[in-house]
């Protein structure tokens, strides 16, 4: 067992970056950010005002003139610098990642490469932020659409993937000559400033990009704030789609709005066993079931003889699953991010057992690998006879927990989905085209997996969602983003 | 301990490939008629670093198995730390042979248990392999043809 070296060595004062400054608070109210698998401090988040996020608000509005007349290649070039420095940063971004969240060294250098990867795309804004032109509508007269940048879009961020999902819109809205303030999560909000240092070393300009952190409140006003045209958030659905999305509709703001999730995965009895179990351990116990896109409910298709193997295989892989602290790189899974986290998984493990489901593995008190305070740590559980009407089969736990399923067949695997008031990321694994097809065909679900067990579309596509996972019209990444982030002007026009 | 990671495959590649330059360095200070060989080799295992790590950091991402792709025992590698730091007299060049057979396995299974993963890295692994039985066809031919002659101590 061998740590690797902490890229943070002492409590960090976190500065709000504001017009191209690191600015202190003046609020002085400040939350400890602590490294969940250590205990320790390694930082402090200033909760800031209102006018704090005005002022980044405002700075990100006098940027934006300038900003949008940079020609999109110039755009791209400041893009490209970043992104060097991103790689030469990227083994410190990935190990800060661990520190304040947990997730395992893979996990975090996994979630880095993602976010390089929306850079990268974004890079190629002169190609995809072209219009469109037909001549002769009429005789002599031409029609075209060009797309155009709005002004200054904000992000609130989730815990859960602290350095890239706001990389899944800063990148685009940038590209496309937008600018951007992002409030990180107060729980993990060092990588975003981490972020912000690269971008302040690749010169995007001043007020461009602005990092202002807080909580509710300056969420809040984030929302509330006439000059921000578009709000991104990642989060729970019920202050997705009962404060962002609400509140955008109310202030007219562009929303794309990503919310919570009951991933099924469904297991045929034609599946590869040997390669859907890697598959299965990545999707419900990766990040700690930390995900959007984590598995949640394991539905196994087939006879008892199938059933039982199966679950028994899964169920052994589960148990060895090596807990501890993520910068050893021989862990496999990492403590909850927080708490509170941790508390309300144990609270759902209770609801399956008052609600008769079987606890086949009881994760509730792990074998850490290492000396470590258990404060945030859980081991895997696996619950046997669940079904979608009980509440662990039906809502959002939020951890490594799987709640395991039967269907007697495929028709009865899709109407269960279906009726889940969620649709994020659902998967099946099997050896038949035509099963896949099915499945692929008639599941409710904005990501869909064939033999892929966390559905995570590349930065190149939109990043799906349906029902009560998404909120919204166009999504976040690849050409949706774009378009999101822009306005379409059409323009005719005759000579005379 | 067995490694189950991709973190812990990757460095224990690195580890490989840093003790294959000691001992090339170390072999060519005694060799020094064929040093240019064996320094090649060291060469090439700095080279062989990049494109691992390369191919890892290239397409590791949260979507895939990183943490659950392996179960490979580092023991049926290892090389005895004394043969590596003391490549003397005629064993050192069927030590340099052993080295790069356990190197070649480590490589295969990497590669076997690694096709979950995007293909750069079983990719990368295999082309090691590869690398390595080049490698071992050259030391043979050398102990063969009687090349490698020793050097005396340097007094």
């Amino acid at each position: 067992m061998s740590v690797l070296n902490e890229p943070i060595k002492e409590v960090l004062e976190l500065k709000n970056y504001i017009g191209g400054r690191w600015v202190k608070s003046e609020s002085g109210q400040t939350v400890d950010v602590k490294n969940p698998a250590t205990q320790k401090t390694i930082g402090k988040v200033p909760m800031s005002s209102r006018d704090e996020v005005n002022a980044a608000v405002t700075a990100a509005k006098e940027a934006f003139p300038e900003w949008r007349r940079t020609p999109p290649l110039v755009r791209a070039r400041y893009l490209f610098r970043l992104r060097e420095l991103l790689e030469e940063h990227f083994e410190e971004l990935s190990r800060v990642q661990t520190m304040e969240h947990g997730k395992t060294i893979d996990e975090s250098r996994g979630e880095t490469r993602r976010g390089i990867e929306m850079v990268e795309v974004a890079a190629g804004i002169p190609s995809l932020m072209m219009g469109y032109n037909l001549e002769d509508i009429a005789s002599g007269i031409d029609e075209y659409v060009i797309y155009q940048p709005l002004g200054v879009f904000g992000h609130i961020a989730p815990f859960n993937f602290p350095f890239m999902v706001p990389l899944w819109f800063s990148p685009f809205a940038l590209a496309t000559g937008n600018t951007f303030v992002v409030k990180p999560s107060p729980r993990d909000p060092i990588s975003q400033v981490k972020l912000a240092e690269l971008i302040e070393e690749a010169d995007i300009p001043a007020g461009v990009y602005n990092v202002v952190h807080g909580g509710a409140d300056a969420a809040v006003a984030m929302l509330e704030n006439p000059d921000i045209k578009g709000v991104t958030f990642v989060g729970t659905t019920a202050i997705g789609r009962d404060v962002i999305y609400k509140k955008c509709g109310e202030t007219g703001k562009r929303a794309i709005v990503q919310g919570a999730a009951k991933n099924f995965m469904v297991i045929m009895p034609d599946a590869n066993v040997a390669a859907t179990i890697p598959a299965l351990l990545t999707s419900f116990f990766g990040c700690t079931g930390q995900r959007c896109l984590s598995g949640a409910n394991l539905v196994i298709i087939g006879e008892d003889a199938f059933y039982r193997k199966f679950l028994d295989t899964f169920a052994d892989a589960v148990s060895k699953i090596r807990v501890g602290y993520g910068l050893d790189d021989s862990i496999q899974m990492g403590p909850m991010q927080s708490v509170d986290g941790k508390e309300r998984v144990l609270g759902y493990i209770e609801k399956g057992i008052a609600e008769k489901a079987r606890l086949i593995l009881d994760g509730r008190t792990p074998k850490i690998n290492g000396d470590y305070p258990d404060t945030c740590f859980i081991g895997p559980s696996i619950f046997e006879n669940v079904t979608p009407d009980l509440t662990i089969g039906r809502e959002e736990i939020f951890g490594p927990v799987s709640s395991v399923m039967r269907a007697k067949d495929l028709d009865e695997a899709i109407k269960m989905i279906n009726s889940s008031r969620y649709g994020n990321g659902n998967a099946i694994f099997t050896s038949s085209g035509k099963a896949a097809r099915e499945f692929q065909y008639r599941v409710e679900s904005g990501n869909v997996g064939i033999n892929i067990g966390i559905t995570a579309p590349m930065a190149f596509f939109p990043f799906g969602g349906m029902k009560d996972s998404f909120f919204g019209v166009l999504h976040g990444q690849g050409k949706d983003a774009v378009r999101f982030f822009t306005e379409s002007k059409v323009v005719i026009q005759r000579w005379f | 301990m067995k490694f189950n990671t991709a973190s812990q495959v990757i460095s224990f590649a690195r580890k490989l490939e840093e003790d294959g330059i000691d001992f090339y360095e170390s072999m060519a200070k005694r060799y020094t008629e064929d040093s240019d060989i064996l320094l090649g080799f060291a060469r090439e295992n700095k080279k062989n670093i990049t494109r691992v790590e390369r191919a890892y950091y290239g397409v590791i991402s949260d979507a895939i198995e990183g943490c659950f792709t392996f179960d490979l025992d580092p023991e049926e590698f290892a090389i005895k730390p004394e043969d590596l730091q003391h490549p003397a007299g005629s064993n050192s060049i069927n030590t340099a042979i052993e080295m790069e057979s356990q190197t070649a396995r480590f490589y295969d299974k990497a590669a076997e248990q690694s096709k979950s993963l995007l293909a750069d890295v079983p990719r990368a692994f295999s082309t090691m392999v590869k690398l390595r039985d080049d490698r071992r066809k050259k030391l043979a031919s050398l102990r063969d043809t009687g090349n490698l002659a020793e050097q005396p101590e340097p007094r």
